[in-house]
């Protein structure tokens, strides 16, 4: 072979079709402006308060959905467990901001009164420290993840398999933070935030500029994964998902491959919690019933898995609806997103993606992308 | 009795009267001769002042243990009288009223209708009240026509046990005529009592070595709290006696605690088969895990809830059957609904397995809020039948309580019914054949389409039947899938693809190692330990515990 | 000496023997090829040499030191033993460029890829089709773009499943100089193929299995003569 390969010329563009930049995709670079266009609405035209925090939060469920469609888009790998990296963001955030509260204010949180304790268990130490939380918040989601991943893939855990174990694991959470001596605010979980870096929380200030940190977080995500899976290591995802056995026979380990992945994809989901938490102002298990984790996948599905954008396209859309529905008649939204689900896995196997018909190539998706 | 149904009251009723009937005679028979009451001293008594109403009333508690039934009848006619205010006095004639303050009634030791023009009532003091009471209790304990009177008077024989000086032979004699298992079974412990606070220390240890001969958790602490009698400290047999005592007991609740255990872990495990072999054969067969398995157990339940109140409707008369009459209601309930997703749905998504996952999802997230519209999601009321209420006690606190076992017995007969349908008929056959080889079998003629819908309609089937085994134990409501979808995801994911054995297996183990664990370590433990199990245990064998042969 | 070794092989599915005491040298430089009725073993055979399966008992030796029973899929791949499947598989998302570039391997330095990349398409004759979706080839070209992957890692063992199983006689025969061309002194060939036409024309042995066993091994023409052989396989 080696000979041959001196003897010919290159016959052709040596250059890999995907080295271009992520600008060569229109719906990222869209999604891009737009997010950008919410950043200057933000900060000139001063929207209700209520406005922000929606942007805000519709953020914070991109980035959920971006980190789900990394590991299910591009490795398929369906994980109905990401709740349970979304809250161990939440959950360090929300002990931040309590032990924040507490060494400015000096009064305990609720929850450490009612449990009858004079002050913080000890292994909330140093979390006061936000650069300290945020460390904690991704090393913690990593951590869980590489156990967990490990232990998967080594075995070779995977598909349907790993999809309903990773149920298990964040329905096991559930229950265990559903516990009053877990020092983590159990049943009734952790509310009560007064204060964000010393500013009162709920000011329009520090609003806004949750908001901001949300959509500003989401085109960082957007951003990397994209530089991610347009490379080589994306080219490799891509070969995994498709035929694990014929990539490990061409001598690469794809237990690293995916566990690497999943680690990132699960300490992008602790991002999520870490922002959602200050904006909604709680944190409690509900985060970890099963069917928030089943509804993260819903958004992908429905805004098309195997592209960053609809996964950012398919969480704003369902988010902002149940938004709207779920004030404007709370008893058909059930009926609603369970019609809306059937219908893009039965008709748009491209999620909303096949409405914008932006389908440049990947009609691949209809065959390789429900592994 | 008040919900038993008209024709077995009548017979259960029948019955009793008969019983009542045999033991009076045989009461008369033995006892004619043995201290008879006066009856007409004592209609006068309760006619005359405070201290002969005492005496008529104390003479009825002193000769009960012996006085013929009919005497103990005719007392307690009057004697309750007194207490309802039914008594009036003619001079020193008692009348029975019907109601109180009636102007008419018998003559207490005649029987002849007579006038209460210008009765007097007689006046009960606190002694008196309670001495009527206490004969009106004994007689009621020895005579009363129902479960709930005779276990009324026991209680006020065992409360006024001091003013009772015969109250052993009395109690015996209730022993030995007592039909109610449960109540003869108070009726023991109520003598063990009083053989336990007698004077006699032979009596007494004699006692202990009877309590202890039946042991149970009250029985524990009834003899632990003897270890603060002053015997315990003088009396070195006593201590021996009472010590020896309290080591069998313990010994044998902790038996009977295992038991009851292993029991509840069995009827879980069945539930949890019931729950998972549908799952198991379709994901065996098609790769589909089924996320609204959990919601057509619902369905079987809600179904076994309109049976029931169709029965109520048309036949309230055979309601007692109903549980039985919801079996292939529930099975075709939950199989109609899973032929429909099957046909409306699952068809299309054959070869996008995570896609199917988010299909069954919704469909669950359907029924779910379907079901809470149309029901509301408060829990159903189920009527128990009687088949699946109470229980037998078999060793110490064990109780075989009836609606466990009618869950154990249910799964046993679906596990035969199930493999029956899966070896010996043409259906099984087919669909052993896809499961294994879909291409080969498509090529043989095998129409896999028709197969599959069939056997999703089968095991969706199975739920409905893990539905009506679940609904006499656990509550039913819309959210209900929930509790046991989980579960029963790790038993298909434990006992390998499309194994029926396999399932029973994995249920008997994640069944058992969740109710085994939970009395040490809480419930929450005993989840999480029983999910590092599975992980674990992939890490060895990631198919399963059984695992079909397969070419790639 | 041999370059691959396989000694007494014992494979077990269940109560399913798949192989028995199969034992099988390759030469450096040699094409082998491996033929025998379904379900002889000998996609099993492949899958034990290049670690989908663990056998039960036995070896696969690399030369002298290197047990691949023991070695993962990755590992037996780096160590210089590639193979192609029945079906086949390329990777349907990438384009043919970006499949071989991946059968290239980690390893190999960024320098040299564009180069062997540009080589091995020209062997397979792909160049038109180098940036088309592989989702996207025909059958033909997909077993070749196959092959390709296999070539771009240089490997010392290469294991063939069925490469012209589907393929038309001009693009069997085109397949068959192909394989005649990749032969090398340092290089052993397996191939497993029903078509006895192009058995012919690659291979300088063949063993016959039969059951889990080795029925015949040698030249095609002793094969063809040898009675077992005729009876099991050619079914008379």
């Amino acid at each position: 072979m080696s000979g041959a390969a001196d003897s010919l010329p290159s016959p052709v563009n040596a250059r890999p079709r995907r080295s271009a930049a992520w600008l060569h995709e229109p719906l990222l670079v869209g999604i891009l402006l737009l997010i950008l266009a919410a950043c200057l609405v933000l900060v000139g035209l001063k929207p209700a308060p209520y406005v922000v925090n929606t942007i805000g939060q519709l953020a914070v469920f991109a980035i959920l959905a971006v980190s789900l469609d990394l590991i299910w888009g591009y490795l398929g790998i369906l994980s109905l467990g990401h709740g349970l990296f979304f809250a161990i963001g939440g959950y360090v955030c929300a002990m931040h901001l309590l032990s924040h509260a507490f060494s400015a204010t000096g009064v305990a949180p609720d929850f450490v009164q009612f449990m009858g304790w004079k002050t913080l268990p000890a292994y909330w130490a140093g979390l006061t420290n936000a650069p300290y939380a945020l460390f904690l918040a991704m090393a913690l989601s990593g951590a869980v993840a590489f156990v967990f991943g490990f232990a998967s893939f080594r075995s070779r855990v995977n598909g349907v398999y790993f999809s309903i174990i990773s149920q298990a694991l964040v329905y096991v959470a559930m229950l265990l933070m559903f516990r009053n001596d877990t020092g983590l605010g159990g049943n009734n979980g952790m509310t009560g935030f007064p204060l964000l870096f010393g500013y009162p929380m709920g000011s329009a200030a520090v609003t806004t500029g949750l908001a901001l940190a949300s959509l500003g977080a989401l085109a960082a995500v957007l951003v990397g994964t994209r530089a991610l899976v347009a490379g080589r290591i994306g080219r490799r995802m891509l070969a995994c998902r498709d035929d694990e056995t014929r990539l490990r026979t061409l001598g690469y380990g794809t237990t690293r491959l995916k566990l690497g992945i999943w680690c990132l994809s699960a300490m992008i989901a602790a991002l999520a919690g870490v922002l959602y938490v200050p904006q909604v102002g709680i944190i409690n298990p509900r985060v970890l019933a099963p069917d928030l984790s089943i509804e993260i996948a819903v958004w992908v599905a429905i805004g098309g898995m195997g592209r960053l954008g609809g996964a950012v396209i398919g969480a704003v859309a369902v988010n902002a609806l149940k938004f709207w529905l779920s004030a404007a008649m709370p008893e058909a939204w059930p009926f609603i997103l369970s019609g809306l689900v059937l219908v893009v896995v039965l008709a748009l196997p491209n999620g909303l993606l096949d409405f914008a018909s932006l389908r440049t190539k990947p009609t691949w998706l209809r065959n390789g992308g429900g592994r | 009795m008040a919900e038993l149904p008209q024709p077995v009251s009548f017979l259960v009723r029948g019955v009793r009267v008969a019983l009542a009937l045999i033991l009076m005679v045989s009461a008369s028979m033995a006892q004619a001769a043995a201290d008879p009451i006066d009856r007409s001293a004592l209609a006068r008594a309760v006619c005359s002042d405070g201290a002969g109403l005492a005496r008529g009333a104390d003479d009825v508690v002193r000769s009960a243990a012996t006085a013929s039934a009919d005497d103990l009848a005719f007392s307690g006619s009057i004697l309750r009288a007194l207490l309802d205010r039914r008594l009036a006095c003619v001079g020193d004639t008692s009348v029975l009223l019907d109601r109180p303050g009636g102007s008419e009634g018998r003559d207490a030791a005649t029987g002849a209708t007579r006038s209460a023009a210008g009765a007097r009532s007689p006046v009960l003091g606190l002694r008196q009240r309670g001495l009527v009471e206490t004969g009106a209790g004994v007689v009621a304990l020895l005579t009363g026509a129902s479960t709930a009177q005779r276990s009324a008077g026991l209680a006020t024989l065992e409360r006024r046990a001091a003013a009772v000086p015969e109250a052993d032979t009395i109690l015996e004699r209730a022993r030995a005529a007592e039909t109610d298992a449960v109540l003869r079974a108070a009726i023991v412990q109520a003598m063990q009592a009083a053989a336990l606070n007698a004077p006699e220390p032979a009596r007494r240890r004699a006692a202990i070595g009877a309590i202890a001969d039946a042991p149970s958790s009250a029985a524990r602490s009834r003899l632990a709290s003897l270890r603060t009698d002053p015997a315990y400290a003088a009396d070195p047999a006593f201590k021996a006696a009472l010590d020896a005592g309290i080591a069998r007991v313990e010994r044998a609740v902790t038996i009977g605690d295992g038991l009851a255990l292993s029991y509840n872990a069995l009827s879980f495990a069945s539930i949890l088969f019931m729950a998972a072999v549908g799952l198991a054969i379709i994901f065996g067969l098609m790769g589909v895990i089924n996320l609204a398995q959990g919601e057509l157990i619902m369905v079987g339940a809600y179904a076994a809830y309109g049976v029931q109140e169709a029965f109520r409707m048309v036949a309230p008369g055979l309601i007692d059957l109903y549980l039985v009459a919801a079996i292939p209601v529930a099975f075709l309930a939950s199989a109609g609904v899973g032929i429909v997703v099957e046909a409306l749905i699952l068809r299309h998504l054959y070869r996008r397995p995570l896609m199917s996952l988010l299909a069954t999802w919704a469909v669950s997230l359907f029924l779910i809020n379907l079901v809470r519209v149309v029901f509301g999601s408060q829990n159903l009321q189920f009527g128990m039948p009687s088949y699946v209420s109470g229980g037998v006690p078999l060793y110490a606190d064990f109780i075989v309580t009836w609606n466990r076992l009618f869950a154990i017995a249910f799964a046993a007969v679906t596990l035969a019914a199930t493999l029956l349908i899966l070896k010996r008929t043409p259906l099984g056959l087919d669909i052993r054949a896809v499961t294994q080889n879909r291409d080969m079998a498509g090529a043989l003629g095998i129409r896999t389409r028709r197969v599959d819908r069939l056997a999703f309609g089968f095991g969706s089937g199975l739920a409905g039947l893990a539905g009506v085994a679940l609904c006499p134990i656990y509550s039913v409501n819309p959210g209900m899938g929930a509790t046991f979808i989980v579960d029963s995801f790790m038993v298909v994911v434990l006992g390998g693809v499309g194994t029926v054995v396999g399932t029973v297996v994995a249920a008997l183990g994640i069944g058992g190692a969740n109710v085994l664990i939970e009395p040490f370590y809480g419930a929450v433990a005993a989840k999480v330990i029983v999910l590092v199990g599975i992980i674990v245990f992939l890490q060895r064998r990631p198919e399963g515990l059984f695992v079909a042969r397969r070419r790639r | 000496m041999s370059a691959l070794l396989v000694d007494k092989l014992d494979v077990v599915f269940g109560r399913f023997r798949a192989l028995t005491a199969l034992s099988l040298a390759v030469d450096a430089g040699e094409v082998r090829a491996v033929i025998g009725p379904n379900g002889a073993g000998k996609t099993t055979l492949l899958d034990v040499i290049s670690g989908i399966t663990k056998p039960l008992r036995g070896r696969v030796m690399l030369g002298d030191s290197l047990d691949l029973a023991k070695c993962s899929e990755a590992g037996i791949a780096k160590a210089g033993v590639r193979r192609k499947f029945q079906k086949p598989s390329v990777f349907p998302a990438l384009t043919v460029y970006e499949n071989l570039d991946i059968g290239c391997g980690a390893g190999l330095p960024a320098s040299e890829r564009a180069a062997r990349i540009g080589a091995v398409l020209g062997e397979i004759g792909l160049e038109p089709r180098a940036h088309a979706l592989a989702g996207a080839l025909a059958h033909g070209e997909k077993q070749w773009l196959e092959i390709g992957m296999v070539l771009g890692s240089n490997p010392r063992i290469i294991l063939l499943d069925e490469p012209v199983a589907g393929l038309s006689d001009a693009e069997t025969e085109r397949t068959a100089a192909l394989i005649r061309a990749l032969r090398r002194p340092d290089r052993a060939i397996v191939v497993i193929e029903h078509d006895m036409a192009f058995v012919e024309a690659i291979a300088d042995r063949v063993t016959v299995l039969h059951e889990g066993r080795t029925l015949y091994e040698g030249g095609m023409r002793g094969a063809r003569a040898d009675a077992r052989v005729i009876e099991v396989f050619l079914g008379r």
